[in-house]
């Protein structure tokens, strides 16, 4: 039942760009990178109680990194370009972590709201190298001597990339690293009373989930082509928030599911513009009041294993 | 740059630095009674200051009278979360009413677009626009009016904690719940009274900064540099807040005559985040122990 259900779901991801129209590969495709971020917002909130409201930040570092190094260096193999983006949103995330991850969350959550705000005055005032306003044309991934131009072919390097992150996650999340990070949801006291160094855990959980959003980033940057500083204003920091809340805390599926409802969705809303943070809004407080586990609490994923919503 | 420029610099930071005073407060006041950061202080005190500014475009009121107006809605918005949603998460964890509470600046933001646009628009102001010279140094009125209002409802709270049966058990309560229940004391009433009272300083300070920062659905924002100016001081410390809000208001105002001029808007982030490496419990905090 379970390698029947995978294989189906492999199978219907590996044909969708035959099925769909181009729009709907494209939707996919940015389903794919929002699932990565949520998944990596949800190794640092759901598995240790720690919340950030600055992952648009690190997307756009992710992004940046990735469309500078392929304007600068054209022969740099996307996936190298994906990993450099990867790390150096990592290290930005290790730099931001070590002073508040030894404090109460609170301070974290606070830490990176303003950071979120930073990082698009960076991008602004940075012209020389970003072109600020104007916003960067990303060029053609390369993968060899492949170019990665069309809606299809970026849609499987987005497919690829997020099924490695999603094994890795879940990977994880079943390991001491794992249990360590539930046990400081539980309570930080009882785990570090039982051996586990709380603030590196933390920091850890905190990198980790950069670097996912940093790869995430590149790969938004080559599916959308343009980046401007706009779009990664707190408001998406704020969307990625309610993926995780709707789909599940501390879910890897509900990450996922999450995110492609909260992306189906505000693709949906695009035409009430003015009505959709009054919407996300409302979900958010309904989903805390009335379904604090999301999504995963109320459906039995049977496909993957490392639930612990 | 002569002393007269720098104490103008100074005095206009000192009113913004009351403004982000006056934020902080009424993050600690909530602070300290439920445990939890509201994301939601800075659309609460936007959408106080658009009623008292309706009040004045459908009835022409006097500003005192908008004043009032808008510390009424404050209030009332104040009781109202408290009551329909916040009340009702009392189980849960501090996590999740952040979480609440960030869904509330959504809905508050977003109903504000929808009542009043996206658009700027003018505030009246109790003071005249003409700086004033005081020997050679010129300021602003509306400077001064910002710094001597945000004092004199500081010394009313002041007043209030010290000298009132309800500032006594909202201190009782911030220090340590299960004993202030022993005593008899309502939790409940004591969160209530903490909404209402933290909206009512964020709609005082909407109205003072308002004509300085223009009224817009976006003023809410304020409300960040109320995080950076309560993490400055010490949070959970009411005189930390004021002094974490005078300093990030002055620091802010100096910082582009001495660093290049893009990182004006970075500067309550560089500090929040120096003042954690350095000194965590703020300016003015004690370091609290954390208890099981």
């Amino acid at each position: 039942m379970r390698r029947a259900l995978w294989l189906a779901g492999g199978l219907a991801l590996l044909l969708w760009p035959w099925a769909a129209p181009p729009y709907f590969v494209f939707l996919a495709s940015l389903i794919v990178v929002n699932a990565i971020v949520a998944i990596g917002l949800n190794l640092l909130s759901g598995y240790t109680n720690q919340l950030s409201f600055g992952h648009a930040g690190f997307l756009a570092v992710g992004a940046y990194v990735a469309a500078l190094l392929t304007i600068h260096a054209p022969a740099l193999p996307v996936v190298a370009a994906l990993l450099l983006a990867g790390l150096a949103t990592a290290l930005v995330g290790l730099a931001l972590g070590i002073p508040c991850l030894r404090l109460e969350g609170l301070y974290l959550a606070m830490a990176t709201l303003a950071f979120g705000f930073v990082v698009v005055e960076a991008i602004l005032n940075l012209d020389w190298i970003t072109r600020g306003n104007d916003g960067l044309r990303v060029p053609v991934a390369r993968l060899g001597g492949l170019a990665l131009a069309s809606d299809t072919a970026k849609y499987y390097l987005v497919v690829a990339a997020g099924a490695l992150l999603v094994w890795a996650a879940a990977n994880i999340v079943r390991t001491r690293t794992g249990r360590a990070l539930l046990a400081i949801r539980e309570s930080e006291i009882a785990a570090q009373a039982s051996g586990v160094h709380v603030a590196a855990y933390k920091t850890l959980a905190f990198v980790v989930s950069a670097f996912y959003t940093g790869v995430a980033g590149g790969l938004f940057a080559f599916i959308v082509g343009y980046l401007s500083p706009d779009a990664f204003d707190v408001f998406l920091s704020v969307d990625f928030v309610a993926m995780i809340v709707v789909g599940g805390l501390g879910s890897i599926p509900g990450s996922i599911v999450g995110a492609a409802v909260i992306t189906v969705l505000y693709d949906t809303l695009a035409a009430f513009q003015n009505y959709r943070p009054l919407i996300f809004g409302v979900i958010l407080i309904a989903c805390m009041l009335f379904m604090p586990g999301g999504i995963a609490s109320r459906v039995r994923f049977p496909v993957l294993k490392g639930d612990n919503a | 740059m002569s002393t007269a420029a720098l104490v103008h610099v100074v005095v206009s930071g000192l009113a913004t630095g009351s403004i982000y005073a006056l934020m902080a407060i009424s993050l600690v006041i909530v602070y300290n009674a439920t445990r939890t950061l509201n994301f939601a202080q800075g659309e609460m005190l936007m959408v106080s200051t658009f009623v008292g500014w309706t009040a004045h475009q459908w009835l022409r009121l006097p500003l005192p009278l908008i004043m009032l107006v808008a510390v009424v809605a404050a209030a009332l918005l104040g009781w109202l979360i408290e009551r329909a949603v916040i009340r009702h998460s009392i189980a849960a964890t501090h996590f999740d009413v952040l979480i609440i509470t960030l869904g509330l600046s959504l809905v508050l933001r977003a109903a504000a677009v929808l009542a009043w646009t996206h658009d700027e628009f003018p505030f009246p102001s109790f003071f005249a626009d003409r700086p004033i010279a005081l020997g050679p140094v010129r300021v602003a009125p509306v400077s001064l009016g910002i710094i001597g209002g945000s004092l004199l409802l500081m010394l009313a709270l002041y007043g209030l904690f010290r000298g009132t049966r309800l500032g006594r058990a909202m201190r009782a309560v911030a220090q340590n719940q299960r004993a202030a229940r022993l005593m008899g004391i309502s939790v409940e009433r004591v969160y209530s009274a903490s909404w209402i009272l933290a909206a009512v300083v964020g709609g005082i300070a909407g109205v003072l900064i308002a004509p300085v920062i223009f009224l817009s659905s976006k003023m809410g924002l304020v409300a960040i540099n109320g995080f950076t100016a309560a993490v400055l001081g010490g949070f959970g410390s009411m005189p930390g807040a004021v002094v974490g809000g005078m300093l990030l208001g002055v620091i802010e105002n100096l910082a582009p005559l001495y660093l290049p001029s893009g990182i004006k808007h970075s500067v309550p982030f560089l500090l929040m985040i120096a003042i954690l490496l350095v000194r965590p419990s703020g300016v003015l905090g004690r370091a609290r122990r954390r208890k099981v």
